[in-house]
């Protein structure tokens, strides 16, 4: 099972990357659970939770690479199946942490179906675009859509209305990816002005007081704007080389809310400063023209899909969240990869960079 | 999908190229506004973040004690209780209001007022004072039901308290908080602050206030405080030592026996104010809880104006006490000599006027000693006529009349001495010869203080130094001027002084002491021309506000101490007989048995 090829195919510098982002993610993460008093809650728990976390992250991914991807294409339609059935467990059995119910209670560890989902309609939907022809028609589109649509709107009823959105852009990303009909093309960008304002009606009151916000954080700087406006001072009062690691008084301190998950580029813009973030942003940006590599180097249209759709997931989360801690993006509950504390989501990292670095060691296979 | 197919590669629309361009320029979206953040506005965002984290609080400075001249305090501070809230944490501001209103039984709208006067002039994560001086009661109250409403708090803040009550009065005055104008006027003033608001609180405000300190502290986002700096300390209001003996301001107000006057006792060689009382008088203390409306209506209406600080806030007619003012003026113009007799017969007319001798059959033969010694009011009319009004008036400005004492108290009088050009201007009459003849012996428009008199007796006794009134022990005495006459004109008055204590057909026999050398002068100041109707009743028998205002100014020496004293009965009726046993209380209490030392 273990070909020699293998390893010589291995994407160091991928994987390099890989590790530098989960090494920053965690120096990051312990600063944003230190705390400067005691008060007997634990916060620092978060950081040992997420080095778990990575370990089991690691085995799952050495696991995943002794096999070969294509048996992804069998269990695409069974693993989709799966992540439907864990949503309606959530909806069902649920925990609820601030009045939302996203999370399965395993014991210690609490595990978000969503994160699943995601990885579930990536592989479906590359499954689904390699078989097609040709760029997408009208009907095509529809098809490969609905992979994307249906555990989207589950998970907008969650409420959380930024991984609902997280799901469809990258099923949209893949399309694009693989190509749209002129035509098809064209009406979509044509109706788009026609359609957003009429999303607004489906919004719940909270996402639209949200949107708000964006538009003017300071109309309500102790309630809804207080993220925004926080975050911002946090990265702002960083300044070109930072306060340095532990010094950020704004995330010390804690006025920065959610600094541990959603809001954790602004603890690291603030220790680091403008050196330590555009360098970070360097790194994603690195990290993503490899993964761009490898779905350029596929042996064939699946693995193209699939390297293509880990693309998106990590691109769109990393372009909404900075922006959004950035505030030039509304506040959604979209996590940085490797930066924001979150287990499933780290897991399901560790998952989907295995599948790439498959796709990327078994390019030459049949070549003879 | 066998194995051994090849691939369906479909061309892709979007390849890899097109994937990273997007990354590249949407990522570049990021890096600017990061840069805008970090490098453009980072001096905002970091003093934002200094804001966020620093507090500042002030540290109140005790103000002053004052003593008295033997060490008794006379005004202190004491802890006091106030309601106060920080609006940021509190939920609902007006549901709180009305719980505070509850329970310090403050009327509801008052309340609402005091608020948003405050409101102004605090941050909303401030402590602001909404109720100050709650009882102890109240403070248990509300520390049992605080829990239930965030924001509230109860402060403790010093309260001054005056243990003498009403004895000092005048003279203390009074502290209470400061208002709109006093705010907006002193930038050192902070809501909620205690002020002095008349007398030595007032007027020596600035030394016994002390200034506040600073402190800063960092805070966290649940307002926990984690740590302080001192940025300056507070200092210390000035303590002050009055030179006023507090057994001799009770024996002012016991021999004043409540009527309304005033007693005055200076050392007559430094100027220390001694004993000043103002009679009837009030409790100060009342003012520093908040007086209540309808009190304070009632101190303002009481017909003998227990506000008022008579020694220096009322101007009387000195009556025949301005004479010893015009004795000295014709013996420095030599229009008599001290031997020149004038004929008394009782009578005295200018033009087809007569004027009256208080004695009606008239004192006969009258050199100056027995001028002063009777008060002969002939012999004035006399003097007056020979003097003139200009010549009059310039003495006794130079004598320290009509100018003001400098007592370091707030809105001192300073008196009329009349003159042509002065009646012409104020009340657009030329002067006629009836006004000489009333100025000659104290009538018509001259006015004066209590305080003006008695300095102007001081500086008679100690060699003819003006003195300015000096209330803090630790003054140090202060020459304004020289009285304008020569030594043995001032021993001349001062002889004929003291026979009006020791000489048979003295106006002040009363006074005698035997073993101190008392010198004195009565005056009984008309208030109005007296109308016939009463013209020879007994005092009793006139109405109050027709009586004759009674003037007793002496000097009292022993053993090198000497002390002016002026005693003063409102509507008293006749000098000798009302002020005279006031001022001579005064004199027992200064050199009696438990008297100074």
């Amino acid at each position: 099972m273990i070909d020699r090829r293998l390893l010589s195919h291995t994407p160091w510098a991928l994987l390099f990357l890989f590790v530098l982002l989960v090494g920053a993610g965690l120096v990051n993460l312990y600063s944003a659970s230190s705390l400067r008093f005691e008060d007997g809650l634990g916060v620092e728990s978060f950081f040992r939770k997420q080095l778990v976390w990575s370990g089991l992250g690691l085995l799952v991914f050495l696991g995943l690479l002794l096999f070969h991807y294509r048996h992804l294409r069998a269990l695409a339609w069974p693993m989709y199946g799966m992540g439907l059935l864990l949503l309606v467990g959530v909806r069902m059995f649920g925990k609820t942490i601030s009045g939302a119910q996203r999370w399965l209670d395993l014991g210690p560890l609490h595990f978000q179906p969503t994160e699943f989902v995601k990885v579930t309609v990536i592989i479906l939907t590359a499954k689904i675009l390699a078989r097609m022809e040709g760029s997408l028609g009208w009907k095509e589109l529809l098809n490969v859509l609905a992979v994307a649509l249906v555990p989207a709107l589950f998970i907008s009823r969650q409420p959380d209305l930024g991984s609902a959105l997280n799901i469809l852009l990258i099923g949209g990303g893949m399309i694009l990816f693989k190509g749209l009909r002129p035509a098809v093309l064209k009406t979509l960008i044509l109706a788009a002005p026609v359609l957003v304002p009429f999303g607004w009606f489906f919004l719940k009151d909270y996402q639209k007081q949200r949107i708000l916000v964006f538009l003017d954080p300071t109309a309500d700087p102790r309630g809804a704007g207080y993220h925004v406006l926080q975050s911002q001072i946090a990265i702002g009062s960083g300044g070109f080389w930072g306060k340095g690691f532990l010094q950020g008084t704004q995330s010390q301190l804690r006025f920065l809310p959610e600094k541990h998950t959603d809001f954790a580029f602004a603890v690291f813009g603030e220790e680091w400063g403008f050196v330590g973030s555009i360098l970070l942003i360097g790194l994603f940006c690195l990290f993503l023209y490899h993964l761009a590599l490898v779905a350029e180097e596929a042996k064939n249209a699946f693995g193209k899909c699939l390297a293509a759709g880990v693309f998106f997931y990590f691109f769109w989360q990393v372009l909404i969240n900075i922006g959004m801690v950035l505030g030039i993006m509304p506040v959604v509950g979209i996590p940085l990869p490797f930066m924001s504390y979150g287990g499933s989501s780290l897991l399901m990292n560790f998952f989907l960079l295995a599948v790439v670095v498959n796709v990327a060691m078994r390019r030459f296979m049949f070549k003879r | 999908m066998s194995r051994f197919r090849p691939p369906r590669d479909a061309p892709l629309w979007a390849g890899p190229t097109v994937l990273f361009g997007l990354t590249v320029v949407l990522f570049a979206v990021l890096g600017v506004r990061l840069w805008y953040l970090q490098v453009v506005k980072a001096d905002f965002y970091h003093s934002k973040a200094q804001e966020n984290r620093t507090r500042q609080r002030v540290l109140y400075a005790p103000r002053g004690v004052i003593r008295d001249a033997e060490g008794t305090l006379v005004a202190e501070n004491v802890p006091a209780y106030a309601v106060a809230v920080v609006r940021e944490e509190c939920g609902d501001i007006q549901a709180t209001l009305d719980q505070i209103a509850r329970w310090t039984g403050v009327d509801r709208d008052a309340l609402q007022k005091s608020f948003e006067l405050g409101k102004r002039r605090t941050k909303s994560f401030e402590e602001q004072v909404v109720v100050p001086n709650v009882t102890f009661d109240t403070v248990a109250l509300i520390e049992s039901q605080r829990h239930r409403w965030p924001g509230v708090s109860v402060v403790v803040r010093p309260k001054r308290f005056y243990a003498t009550g009403a004895l000092l009065a005048h003279v203390l005055g009074y502290v209470a908080r400061a208002n709109e104008e006093e705010l907006a006027r002193d930038p050192e003033l902070l809501l909620g602050d205690d002020v002095g608001k008349l007398g030595v609180e007032l007027a020596l405000e600035r030394r016994l206030r002390g200034k506040k300190g600073l402190e800063s502290f960092e805070v966290d986002a649940a307002g926990r405080v984690l740590g302080t700096t001192r940025l300056r300390d507070p200092v210390p209001g000035e303590d002050l030592q009055l030179g006023i003996h507090l057994p001799l301001q009770r024996a002012g107000v016991r021999a004043l026996m409540g009527k309304a006057g005033t007693v005055v006792v200076l050392d007559a060689d430094t100027g220390h104010v001694l004993t000043m009382v103002s009679s009837p008088s009030y409790d100060p203390n009342e003012f520093v809880a908040g007086i209540s409306q309808a009190r304070w209506n009632a101190l303002q209406e009481d017909p003998l104006h227990p506000m008022q600080n008579r020694p220096i806030q009322s101007v009387y007619p000195p009556g025949s006490v301005f004479k010893l003012v015009l004795a000295g003026a014709a013996l420095e113009a030599g229009v008599v000599t001290p031997s020149t007799i004038i004929y008394c017969n009782g009578k005295y007319a200018v033009g087809d006027r007569e004027y009256r001798c208080w004695r009606r059959g008239g004192h006969g033969r009258v050199d100056l000693r027995k001028s002063i010694r009777e008060s002969c009011d002939v012999y004035y009319y006399t003097v007056g006529e020979r003097l003139g009004p200009w010549a009059m008036s310039e003495f006794a400005r130079r004598c320290g009349w009509a100018q003001a004492t400098g007592v370091d108290l707030p809105h001192e009088r300073i008196g009329v001495v009349p003159s042509p050009a002065w009646k012409l201007e104020r009340l657009g009459r030329k002067w006629v010869g009836g006004d000489t003849i009333n100025m000659s012996i104290g009538q018509g428009y001259t006015v004066a203080t209590p305080l003006q008199i008695t300095r102007f007796v001081a500086a008679l006794v100690n060699g003819g130094r003006l003195l300015r009134p000096l209330l803090l022990s630790s003054d140090a005495p202060e020459v304004q001027g020289q009285l304008p006459m020569k030594e043995s004109t001032r021993r001349l008055i001062l002889e004929a002084m003291v026979a009006v204590v020791n000489e048979e057909g003295g106006t002040a026999r009363v006074l005698a002491r035997p073993g101190i050398r008392i010198g004195a002068k009565t005056g009984t100041a008309q208030v109005v021309k007296l109308m016939d109707q009463y013209e020879k009743k007994e005092t009793k028998d006139i109405p109050y506000k027709y009586r004759d205002h009674a003037w007793l100014a002496c000097f009292a020496e022993k053993d090198g101490r000497r002390y002016a004293i002026v005693a003063f009965v409102e509507h008293g009726g006749h000098g000798g007989s009302e002020a005279g046993p006031v001022a001579g209380a005064m004199i027992d209490a200064l050199f009696g048995r438990g008297g100074m030392p």
